[in-house]
C-alpha cells in the first residue's frame, strides 16, 4: 500500500536526536553528505555503515520503518547499478565477456558503492532530519540558519514556510491517494492491467479529483492562515527560541571526528602507496 | 432464504506483526437481507468503517469469511474485482470520487467499467440519476459546478449505475442539512424495492436509523454489540446508553410519558409512530 511510504514523514519521540536543535542537524546532515560522497573504499563504507546504525539506534525508531522508506526506491537503486555494472569499462579482464554484455570488476565494485552511497544518505538524511525533527522545528531552523541572506532581499521566511507546508502535506496525499484509488476501485476502475496507455489513463480517475481537492486545499489553508492574520515574518516572534545548548556542541565535535575518520579512511589507502612518491615528488621540486 | 451477504467470524487486524497492531474486528458473525435496509451503528473506532472496506473486498479478512450469495468473496482473489460491482460501496464524503467532464459521464464510469453497451449505460445513467434525485439539467453540468448537496447525489448514483445488490454508504448525509438528508435516504428505500438489493446504512443518526432502516446492528469495540429490527433495537435503551448510544429524542419522550401514566403502544421510535400512538391512546381515553 502506498501509506506504508514513511520517506518524509516525522516520528514523534524522546530520544537525543529529537531533543538537538534543528540547526545543529541540518549542519550535522551537510557534513555527513559530505563524509558520504568522500567514501570511496571499503573501510570508508564500513565506517559510514556503523556511523548510520549508530543514528538509528540513537533515534529509536525501529529498523523496520528506516528500511520501508527505501523501499520505494529500491527499484531505481537497482536499474542504475545495472547500467553501472553494464557500462562501466574496467582495465583488466573482463569477469564476463558474451555477446555484447562485458562485465568488469570496477563495474561491479561501482554499482554497490553507488547503491550503498544512496542508501546511507537517504537513510542518514532522514534519521536526522525529517523522522526526528519536526516540521515545524525544522523550517525554523532553516529560517534562521539562512537569516543573513535576508538582508540582501531573500524571502527566507516565506521560503520556509513554503517548505514546512509542502513537508506537512505529503502524508496527508499519500492518504488521499487511496482514498481516492479505493473509490474508483469501488467504481470499477482497474488500475493493474492493461498495458502502458490503458495504464496511464486509468490515473486520470486519480489526478484529477487529486488536483481539485489539493486546490481546495490551498485555498482554504490560506485563508485560515489570513484569519489568523498570517503576514509573514513581520514583527513575528517565535514561541520556542532556538537556542544552542550543550548537547549540541557535543554533537558537533562527534560528528566532526566521524567526517574527518571517514574522510581520512577514503584517502588513507591512496596515501599509503603514493606517500612515498609523493615525498619524492616534493623533495624534487624543492 | 433472502439472504445475500453473509459475514462468518471475520476478524480484522491493521498491520499484524508490527508494534501498530489494532484489533479492528474480532470474529463478527452478520447476515444481511434482499430488499431490506440494515443500519450499522456505533461509536468511531467500533470498527464500522473496517466492516465496510470487507464487505467489497478492498481489505481482505485477517480471519474468517465473507459469502456473498453463499460463494466465498475471496475463493478466487483475482475475481474480487467482480465482487465489487455486485457490492457497490459509498465512501464517507464520496465527493471526492467526482472526476469526469459532466455528472452524465461521472455516471457512466462504473457501467462503462462493467462493459456495457452504450444503450445500456445509458439506462442505468438515467435509473440512478432518478434513484439519487438528479434533475435532467444537472446531468449535464460539470461535476465541480454542483452544490454540496448535489454532489454527494451523484457521487451516490455513480455507484447506484453498478445496480450493485448490495448498496453500502459510509455516513451517506454527514454534513448535508435536513433537506438533503432526506433526498438521499429516501430514495434508498425506492433503490432496495426496485432492485431488491440489500442496502447497508453506516450512521450516526439514530433518528435516520429509526425512519429509513428495517435492522440495526450496533458495533463496539470490534464486535456486534446489539442486532435486531428497529423497534427491537431501540426498546433497549439501557444497553445502548451502556455502550454511551442514544434511542431517538422521540423515544425518550414516548418513555417518559410511559413513566407518567400515559400507555402508549406501537411504533415508539418515530415521530409519526408517536403521533399515532398519542391519538389511538387519546382516543381510547375518551371512550
Amino acid at each position: 500500500m502506498i501509506s506504508d511510504i514513511t520517506l518524509g514523514q516525522f516520528f514523534p519521540g524522546y530520544s537525543t536526536l529529537h531533543k538537538l536543535d534543528p540547526r545543529t542537524k541540518l549542519i550535522l546532515s551537510v557534513a555527513f553528505i559530505v563524509a558520504v560522497f568522500f567514501a570511496n573504499s571499503p573501510v570508508s563504507f564500513l565506517g559510514l555503515l556503523i556511523g548510520v546504525l549508530v543514528l538509528v539506534k540513537l533515534s529509536r525508531i525501529s529498523f523496520s520503518v528506516v528500511f520501508k522508506g527505501i523501499k520505494p526506491i529500491i527499484i531505481i537503486l537497482i536499474f542504475t547499478a545495472l547500467i553501472n555494472v553494464f557500462l562501466t569499462d574496467g582495465a583488466g579482464e573482463p569477469l564476463v565477456d558474451f555477446w555484447i554484455i562485458e562485465i568488469y570488476t570496477e563495474g561491479i565494485v561501482r554499482a554497490v558503492f553507488m547503491a550503498l552511497r544512496v542508501i546511507i544518505l537517504i537513510i542518514g538524511t532522514s534519521i536526522l532530519l525529517t523522522y526526528t525533527t519536526s516540521p515545524i522545528a525544522l523550517t525554523d531552523g532553516i529560517e534562521s540558519l539562512l537569516s543573513p541572506l535576508k538582508k540582501i532581499g531573500v524571502p527566507v521566511h516565506t521560503f520556509a514556510m513554503m517548505m514546512s507546508i509542502a513537508l506537512r502535506f505529503i502524508p496527508t496525499l499519500v492518504e488521499e491517494t487511496e482514498k481516492i484509488m479505493n473509490a474508483q476501485k469501488s467504481r470499477g476502475a482497474d488500475f493493474t492491467s492493461g498495458g502502458l496507455i490503458k495504464r496511464a489513463r486509468a490515473l486520470i480517475p486519480i489526478l484529477i479529483p487529486l488536483f481539485v481537492s489539493s486546490f481546495k486545499r490551498a485555498e482554504e489553508l490560506a485563508t485560515a492562515m489570513e484569519c489568523r492574520c498570517y503576514r509573514g515574518d513581520k514583527n513575528r516572534t517565535k514561541l520556542v527560541k532556538l537556542e544552542y545548548k550543550s548537547r549540541d556542541y557535543i554533537w558537533f565535535c562527534a560528528v566532526a571526528l566521524f567526517v574527518t575518520a571517514i574522510i581520512l579512511l577514503a584517502t588513507l589507502p591512496y596515501s599509503i602507496g603514493y606517500s612515498g612518491r609523493l615525498l619524492e615528488i616534493i623533495f624534487y621540486k624543492i | 432464504m433472502n439472504e445475500i451477504l453473509r459475514l462468518e467470524e471475520v476478524s480484522f487486524i491493521y498491520s499484524k506483526g508490527t508494534p501498530f497492531e489494532k484489533v479492528a474486528l474480532n470474529k463478527v458473525s452478520l447476515s444481511f437481507e434482499k430488499g431490506k435496509i440494515t443500519g450499522l451503528i456505533g461509536h468511531t473506532g467500533s470498527g464500522k468503517s473496517t466492516l465496510v472496506n470487507l464487505l467489497n473486498g478492498l481489505y481482505k479478512p485477517t480471519e474468517g469469511r465473507v459469502y456473498l450469495d453463499g460463494v466465498d468473496i475471496w475463493e478466487n482473489p483475482k475475481e474480487i474485482s467482480k465482487v465489487r460491482y455486485r457490492v457497490g460501496l459509498v465512501m464517507q464524503y464520496p465527493e471526492y470520487q467526482l472526476f469526469d467532464e459532466s455528472v452524465r459521464e461521472d455516471i457512466a464510469f462504473a457501467p462503462k467499467n462493467l462493459g456495457l453497451t452504450e444503450g445500456e449505460t445509458a439506462e442505468r445513467v438515467a435509473e440512478a440519476a432518478h434513484f439519487a434525485g438528479l434533475s435532467e439539467e444537472l446531468l449535464e453540468k460539470s461535476p465541480f459546478e454542483l452544490s454540496g448537496g448535489q454532489k454527494r447525489r451523484a457521487a451516490i448514483a455513480g455507484i447506484m449505475a453498478m445496480r450493485p445488490e448490495v448498496l453500502v454508504l459510509d455516513e451517506p448525509a454527514a454534513g448535508l442539512d435536513p433537506r438533503g438528508r432526506r433526498e438521499i435516504l429516501g430514495g434508498l428505500r425506492q433503490y432496495a424495492e426496485a432492485v431488491g438489493a440489500s442496502v447497508i446504512l453506516v450512521s450516526h443518526s439514530m433518528e435516520d436509523m429509526a425512519h429509513y432502516c428495517d435492522n440495526v446492528i450496533v458495533m463496539n469495540r470490534g464486535e456486534v454489540y446489539l442486532s435486531g429490527e428497529v423497534g427491537e433495537i431501540f426498546s433497549r435503551s439501557e444497553e445502548l446508553s451502556r455502550v454511551s448510544l442514544d434511542v431517538p429524542a422521540i423515544s425518550r419522550i414516548a418513555r417518559e410519558l410511559a413513566k407518567s401514566g400515559f400507555e402508549l403502544s406501537g411504533e415508539l421510535y418515530t415521530v409519526d409512530g408517536v403521533y399515532d400512538a398519542i391519538i389511538k391512546y387519546l382516543g381510547e381515553d375518551k371512550r
